[in-house]
């Protein structure tokens, strides 16, 4: 059985920032007007959402080998790695035209010229890893 | 296109998907999907499969070229 100790400060750390967020918003909302305490409510809830899973994993497969096993032979089967792999080569495909139309939109919106220049950036950005890796695996196989 | 024996093989040998998928350490789904031929195996898989039969690849793997049609 894996340690759980990473999964428990995720979920501690989580409450802890949802808490403080909840205090914020709460508490004094003059004093924190910015994106800070909504900021602390998203992380904290994505923390302990992430460690409170993992631990709710660990005890339903607790005193279960054979579950266990099933789930570590699905998440290395190569059959379900292709299918993820074409799924995130599809998404990739999707994301470049979604972020090519929105650049567009934002464009002829005539938003502010910075958030144009961020999502130019980005979108070249992603591409120019694409290329990396494209490079890279091409010297590796 | 590959086409394979694995259903004829594994029935031959009254053996089930999910004996066979444990065997070979993949889903069950995996053997359905190349018993139907929807699934081509890694070379890696094809080598496992071919000595869990104890037979040689190409008994198992039948490549076919593809007619082509006009």
């Amino acid at each position: 059985m894996k340690s759980k100790s990473k999964e428990i400060v995720f979920v501690v750390v989580g409450l802890l920032l949802v808490a403080v967020g909840f205090l914020m918003l709460r508490g004094m909302p003059e004093a924190w007007g910015g994106p800070l305490p909504y900021l602390c409510l998203g992380i904290g809830a994505g923390a302990f959402g992430w460690g409170s899973g993992e631990l709710l994993k660990q005890r339903a497969l607790k005193g279960d080998p054979k579950l266990e096993k099933q789930l570590e032979v699905a998440a290395l089967d190569e059959r379900n790695v292709a299918l993820a792999n074409r799924a995130k080569a599809r998404a990739f495909d999707c994301m470049l035209y979604i972020f090519g139309a929105l650049m567009l939109a934002f464009a002829l919106m005539k938003a502010d010229l910075v958030f144009i220049l961020l999502l130019v950036g980005a979108y070249l950005l992603v591409v120019g890893i694409s290329v990396y890796y494209y490079i890279r695996y091409d010297k590796e196989m | 296109m590959l086409k394979n024996r694995l259903e004829e093989l594994r029935k031959q040998r009254g053996i089930r998907q999910e004996e066979l998928a444990e065997a070979l350490e993949v889903s069950r789904q995996t053997i359905g999907s190349l018993e139907n031929g929807r699934y081509n195996p890694s070379i890696l898989l094809a080598f496992k499969i071919s000595r869990y039969f104890g037979l040689p690849i190409e008994e198992i793997f039948l490549y076919e070229e593809e007619s082509e049609q006009n």
